[in-house]
């Protein structure tokens, strides 16, 4: 089989493993927490819209961009190879006429898809829930979408990253706690060019933010430092991370031995 | 006769532990045993030779072909690995039907081939179960019918008969007897004498990573031959059963027990020492309670061949 067809192979195989866990239906609830927070908003600030839509920035800034892809990208990223190992289950997959960038390739690309779902489920009901007065506007929808394409571009650079973790660590998901919610939360804040460290300022720089209004309290004293990087070369570097850190797991996991814990 | 899978002074270390010790072995079509007690190395031999392991020194080969980041080589090779692990969420025929994508059949033919291989193994009324709610003698066969599926030419067994109750145990023995007559390769390992001893004449003897012997049944059972027996009696009065034995040119050896019921007998003959036994017992005055042999087991065969 060619490597197209094998990394095919390997998401379909994995998609359909991947809706089976329970590890999804956790993350799914998990989801509805903005919902519920967007019904909540809607209800409280009825008809201050300019309230609402501070409110769901916060609900995208800090739930979205800095937890949800985050802790979904580090549990699914680091078990593309780390669960075959830890449940041995690697001796199925390496013992088929497949090429092991294949496997690390389809198993990204199907764990990708499926977070990208999960967002998509969580992030569409909240976002029109707290802007259902603005249903007629044409730009609510383009905002939207640019507010997916942005999250759906932060699952797959978090997930390269911690793809790579888990194919050089035998423990990368506490290495990849660590970065997701130590490094990621502290060096985006930091002045200048230190900030374009860390994946989040990429994503952040896409993103129109809009303080809250009276200043926004601790999110924006924070963000009032953001530095942002032009929208083309934040896409750039965000697919230079995803592609080199990728190429680096598939490098990995090609060459070294993975060794089952006796 | 041409060897399909070569090992060349392989040897394999983890850290400061040896797995496998200058290794080299050929194995030719039809059933090769495996045999050695567990940590002898018959598994990172057989990760070896499936490419799941890389040596450190030696090489192995299949049909010539290097084995490490081969995967071509894969479409003739079906594993059966030695842990219970399985993607457990899926039905027995989703886990098999899942795993021949990987070879690039039809979707029909994928189909067609899960439920043959369901069928050989005994498990197509309960294909749409899933994996985890399946017995072990269940998950043991849904395990090897994912490595017979894709009909490979060589079958890799890494203790297919563990966990297996006598009857299951009897049906794979004859499903992989079957593989042998269709003239493909099979290796299995185990760490039972007669488990392997059902399957095969053809043995490799690992001990402490090293092959410590290789070759056909008689010439095993005559090492076994070779290996004075210890065989404990019960008896009401073992020292009156002792006496009958005094002299006795079968016999090495006799000490008494603990519990001071029991005769402990060494001898290089134990069809003989059986038969003067049962005559003693025939002549009547001796009461024989229990009879066994405490070293009848493979480690016995292996301690005496590595003290020897």
């Amino acid at each position: 089989m060619n490597a197209r067809k094998s990394i095919g192979e390997i998401f379909g195989f994995f998609f359909f493993l991947g809706r089976r866990t329970g590890k999804i239906r956790v993350f799914a609830l998990l989801g509805l927490v903005p919902v519920a927070l967007a019904v909540v908003v809607r209800v409280v600030l009825h008809g201050r819209s300019g309230d609402i839509a501070a409110v769901f920035t916060e609900i995208l800034m800090v739930f979205f961009l800095q937890f949800y892809i985050v802790i979904l990208s580090l549990f699914y990223g680091t078990s593309v190879v780390a669960e075959e190992v830890e449940g041995r289950t690697l001796s199925y997959l390496i013992t088929r006429p497949l090429p092991k960038p294949a496997i690390v390739l389809g198993k990204y690309a199907a764990y990708a898809l499926l977070m990208f779902l999960m967002v998509a489920v969580s992030l569409t009901p909240s976002y029109f829930i707290m802007n259902a007065a603005r249903l007629a506007e044409p730009s609510l929808y383009l905002t939207f979408l640019g507010y997916l394409g942005v999250l759906g571009l932060g699952i797959l650079a978090y997930t390269a990253f911690f793809t790579f973790l888990g194919a050089v660590l035998k423990r990368g998901i506490l290495v990849g706690l660590v970065f997701g919610f130590g490094w990621e939360n502290v060096i985006q804040y930091f002045p200048g060019s230190t900030q374009k460290f860390s994946i989040v300022h990429y994503l952040k720089s896409l993103l129109p933010y809009r303080p809250a209004r009276g200043g926004g309290g601790r999110l924006a004293l924070l963000l009032f430092k953001l530095e942002p990087t032009s929208p083309a070369v934040a896409v750039l570097m965000l697919a230079v991370v995803a592609g080199v850190l990728l190429a680096l797991a598939c490098w990995f996991f090609r060459t070294k031995e993975y060794l089952y814990e006796e | 006769m041409t060897a399909v899978i070569t090992a060349t002074n392989l040897s394999k270390w983890y850290g400061n532990v040896l797995g496998l010790n200058d290794v080299s072995l050929e194995i030719e079509r039809g059933i090769t045993g495996l045999l050695g007690p567990n940590g002898a190395g018959k598994s990172t031999f057989m990760k070896l030779i499936t490419g799941q392991l890389k040596s450190n020194i030696g090489t192995v080969a299949i049909r010539g072909r290097k084995v490490w980041n081969n995967p071509a080589l894969f479409a003739g090779i079906g594993f059966c690995p030695e842990h219970d692990v399985f993607y457990e969420d899926v039905t027995g025929f989703e886990f098999i039907t899942g795993l021949l994508r990987f070879y690039g059949y039809s979707a029909s033919d994928i189909k067609e081939r899960a439920a043959r291989a369901l069928d050989i193994v005994e498990l197509t009324k309960d294909k749409d179960r899933l994996i985890r709610g399946y017995s072990r003698g269940m998950r043991q066969r849904v395990k090897f019918a994912q490595a017979i599926a894709h009909d490979p030419e060589i079958v890799i067994l890494d203790e297919p008969l563990s966990g297996l109750d006598p009857l299951g145990k009897r049906k794979l023995i004859k499903l992989i007897k079957d593989f042998k007559s269709e003239g493909r390769t099979v290796l299995v390992s185990s760490h039972v004498l007669p488990e392997i001893e059902a399957l095969t004449s053809r043995i490799v003897l690992l001990h402490q990573g090293k092959i410590l012997a290789q070759g056909d049944i008689p010439y095993i059972r005559e090492l076994i031959e070779a290996h004075p027996h210890m065989i404990s009696v019960r008896s009401s009065d073992p020292r009156a059963l002792a006496a009958r034995f005094v002299g006795d040119p079968a016999i090495q050896k006799m000490t008494f027990g603990a519990d001071g019921r029991t005769l402990v007998v060494e001898t290089h003959s134990r069809d003989a020492f059986f038969g003067r036994l049962i005559g003693a017992v025939l002549e009547g005055g001796v009461e024989v309670e229990e009879i066994s042999s405490p070293d009848d087991n493979l480690q016995a065969v292996f301690e005496y061949l590595v003290g020897k």
